[in-house]
């Protein structure tokens, strides 16, 4: 090896390597900078948010089961993360308990469309499905007290706007809640 | 300087391969082509289809996919550029996938997936296996198509109040046929589905000896046979099949049991884990172990059929595992090693030798721990408090009867309000600020009325109950010396016919509000949508309502003979914006058989009229029209 390389002509050891020696910094220092980074954004521990659901027993105490909501992925942006843990809580209120259980359920078919978060603020899209109420306020109550109560339990989060396919209403046809305005765990 | 350059050249060079390696790794994503399964016998093809290390995904936007989850009655949130996808079933559980990370969920439990999620382009692609077993739903040749057929996944044994409950939920509408219905034994055959659960199962308990279940047919149309083997004496009541899906059979036993053991608490909802068909080697079967986190901690429930001796150790802090051994059993799934939600850690599962089969869990520290039998086979409960003194090993047999009540742990307080000093707060209206112009004048509004009848059941609708209380109850209170201005005293909508609630509510509004009335009260009558929910409720929105609606309730309470439900704050549109005093009372159910007896009597409504009034009288004493201060 070393006999080849000599019979080479001129070579400039410090000329060709000096660039090599950078790249390789450069490349170093990129992976260690993107380990940190990975490693800095999972959490020490795991995070766990209590669903709330109404009892039908009196349509306005409440239980709670408690999921795990999943740590920050690489790459996931704090807003972005905040984003999705509330989908994910207003996901599981509006599924609500397993179904022996007696809670006060949204009508069915109801599901969450979209959220999205403004401030401290979290606006959730329900289908339409939700018009579809039996009329009494125990069933409004109990859907929208759970939803609020869940939602409000990310950090973060202290009041909910709830929208029906996009758009904002007054009540629920026939309705009786206000939903014009973000409701808080105060308003229940 | 020769060495640093061939170093350099090495170092270089491997970097290079390393980050080549990575990259193939990273970018996964071979576009596969088009794959067809048999779905509900008609073929349908999956285009949006991927291959990833021989795993294959399935994009979240492909319309087969679409048609398989309202197949199983599962709706999925799920919007481009976003990295979470959320199913929810019918069930309802929750499944939850994320790009890049391959635990997903299926309710409470926690698994690891052989790929993670990714993205091809901006849609996420979802490994396909683990997509079905989490709808239900299992992969079957028919020789020359794979059969995407739905399974009976989850057969629940409840025991309760000396009978026994069968509930029946698969990947698709269950519909059952009555083969065989007799003293010994009683069996349903459900068309179209299969399964994965055990083939047997001992019960011993509530009417019922054992369940056997079978699989027949070709893979297109299977059919599931199952077949519930009685105790002499036994009876059973009709099948209940809720939206199709929840199929349950309730059974009783010939004379209550003697001499029952201390009932252990009550486990939380299961679920079976699919077994594949069991061989018997021990005398009992474990088909399954799940976990269930709660309020109040873990459970973890190792399903077991036939009857079994465990026995279980841990260790002392800081070592914190625990392990069970149920003797004599077989193992019907495959070996499980995974994570736990917290207070748990890590939860193995294993035939550790012929006999025995053994359940291991890694706490989070010296947790509070109990072990049950129950009729499923064996819970194991694990508090998020510790404690230091702990037993170390216990011992007991799987076979025992326990009664399930309410399955998820109740939260007695309210969490604490994190909305605090939210502008508009309704609370920040102190009952000394509403000053009415007319101190003798109380507005009654009777609910609903002309293009909105409200709640509607065997005849009765609410607006004319309401308007029927409403009058009865301005005659008592005009007859007390009271002014009364009704909403409305005819059968028509108060701001006009089919407007929007709105207009409609704040027409209502306006009357108390604009002729400066004490006291509104608003007449509703409740309804949900089983018959379950009963009684009376008193709702209101602001503090200053608080006393009127304590007054009201206390006397509609103390004479109407309905369940007492008391006094509810919700967010409630005409009490809201009325700036006197405000309520709205519930007076009972129309969906519940008792209240709409009730409901239906006109003296229970003159009671409902009497009551109010009474609660009017004794609040405008203690609350004089200066403001809130009692007397």
């Amino acid at each position: 090896m070393s006999t080849i390389r000599r019979s080479r002509p001129k070579p400039a050891p410090r000329s060709t390597s000096g660039p090599r020696v950078f790249a390789l910094l450069v490349l170093l220092a990129v992976v260690a900078g993107g380990t940190w980074y990975v490693l800095s954004r999972r959490p020490a521990t795991a995070q766990y948010l209590s669903v709330y659901y109404t009892k039908q027993s009196d349509g306005t105490s409440l239980a709670a089961w408690r999921v795990s909501t999943r740590p920050a992925q690489a790459g996931e942006t704090d807003a972005e993360h905040l984003h999705n843990t509330v989908l994910y809580a207003a996901v599981q209120a509006v599924a609500g308990p397993p179904s022996d259980v007696a809670a006060v359920r949204f009508p069915p078919g109801t599901h969450v469309q979209a959220v999205s978060v403004t401030g401290s603020t979290a606006t959730v899209d329900l289908s339409k499905d939700v018009a579809q109420q039996v009329a009494g306020t125990f069933g409004e109550n109990g859907e929208f007290k759970s939803l609020v109560y869940t939602v409000t339990g990310v950090p973060g989060i202290n009041a909910v706007q709830v929208t029906v396919n996009g758009a904002t209403l007054e009540t629920l046809p026939g309705g009786h809640i206000e939903l014009d305005q973000p409701l808080h765990r105060s308003d229940f | 300087m020769n060495w640093i350059s061939r170093y350099t050249v090495r170092i270089f060079s491997a970097v290079a391969a390393a980050a080549v390696l990575l990259a193939v790794s990273v970018l996964p994503a071979r576009s596969a082509a088009a794959l067809s399964f048999v779905l509900g016998g008609q073929t349908v093809a999956f285009t949006h289809v991927s291959n990833s290390g021989g795993v294959t995904a399935v994009g979240v936007e492909d319309p087969s996919l679409k048609k398989l989850l309202g197949a199983t009655g599962a709706v999925m949130t799920w919007k481009r550029g976003e990295r979470y996808v959320l199913i929810t079933t019918s069930e309802p559980r929750v499944i939850s996938f994320s790009v890049g990370d391959r635990a997903y969920e299926v309710g409470a439990l926690s698994a690891q997936a052989s790929v993670a999620p990714y993205l091809v382009g901006d849609e996420v692609y979802l490994p396909l296996d683990e997509l079905l077993h989490a709808l239900s739903y299992a992969l079957r040749s028919d020789g020359s198509q794979m059969v995407m057929q739905p399974q009976l996944s989850t057969l629940d044994v409840r025991a309760a109040g000396g009978g026994t409950t069968i509930v029946a939920r698969a990947g698709a509408p269950l519909r059952p046929r009555l083969v065989e219905d007799n003293a010994q034994k009683v069996a349903y055959e459900f068309d179209g589905v299969g399964t994965t659960l055990a083939p047997q199962r001992a019960v011993n308990a509530g009417g019922v000896s054992s369940i056997l279940v079978s699989q027949s047919g070709p893979a297109r149309s299977p059919k599931t046979l199952v077949t519930v083997l009685l105790t002499p004496g036994a009876q059973h009541g009709p099948p209940r099949n809720d939206n199709d899906r929840d199929f349950a059979v309730s059974f009783s036993g010939a004379a209550p049991a003697v001499g029952s053991a201390p009932t252990p608490p009550p486990p939380p909802p299961q679920m079976i884990t699919p077994a594949p068909a069991a061989t018997a080697a021990g005398s009992a079967t474990v088909t399954g172990v799940d976990a269930q986190q709660s309020q109040d901690g873990l459970a973890v429930t190792i399903h077991v059929t036939g009857d079994a001796a465990f026995q279980w150790h841990r260790l002392r802090d800081p070592d914190n595992r625990f392990w069970v051994d149920i003797q004599n059993a077989h193992l019907a799934t495959p070996e499980q090693d995974g994570t736990l939600a917290d207070p748990g850690v890590s939860l193995r599962v294993k035939q550790i030798d012929g006999q025995t089969v053994r359940v291991a869990i890694t706490l989070a520290g010296p947790k509070q721990l109990s072990v049950n039998p129950a009729t499923t086979g064996l819970v194991v409960s694990v508090g998020t408090d510790e404690d230091l003194d702990a037993a170390r090993a216990g011992q007991g047999t799987i076979g025992s009867v326990v009664a399930t009540t309410d399955a998820v742990a109740p939260v007695t307080p309210a969490p604490a309000d994190t909305a605090g000093g939210a502008l508009g707060n309704p609370d920040e209206l102190a009952p000394s600020s509403y000053v009415p112009t007319n101190p003798k004048l109380i507005v009654i509004d009777p609910g609903h009325g002309g293009s909105d009848t409200g709640a509607s059941h065997g005849g009765l609708n609410e607006a004319n109950l309401t308007l029927d209380m409403a009058g009865r109850l301005r005659a008592i209170l005009q007859a007390r010396g009271w002014q009364v201005r009704m909403t409305r005293t005819t059968d028509v909508d108060v701001y006009a016919p089919n407007d929007s609630a709105h207009d409609e509510l704040q027409a209502r509004v306006n009357v108390g509000n604009s002729a400066g009335a004490r006291m509104f009260v608003s007449i509703h009558v409740n309804s949900f949508i089983n018959s379950g929910p009963s009684g009376t409720t008193t709702y209101y929105s602001k503090a200053g309502d608080v006393p009127l609606a304590r007054f009201i309730q206390a006397a509609l309470a103390a004479s109407l003979g309905t369940k007492d439900d008391g006094i509810v704050k919700s967010h409630l549109y005409v009490t809201l914006h009325s700036y006197m005093p405000a309520v709205l009372v519930e007076t009972a159910f129309l969906s519940n058989p008792d209240d709409f007896a009730l409901l239906d009597s006109p003296s229970w409504r003159q009671k409902v009229a009497q009551a109010i009034a009474d609660g009017i009288d004794r609040y405008a004493q203690q609350y004089p029209v200066s403001g809130s201060a009692p007397q």
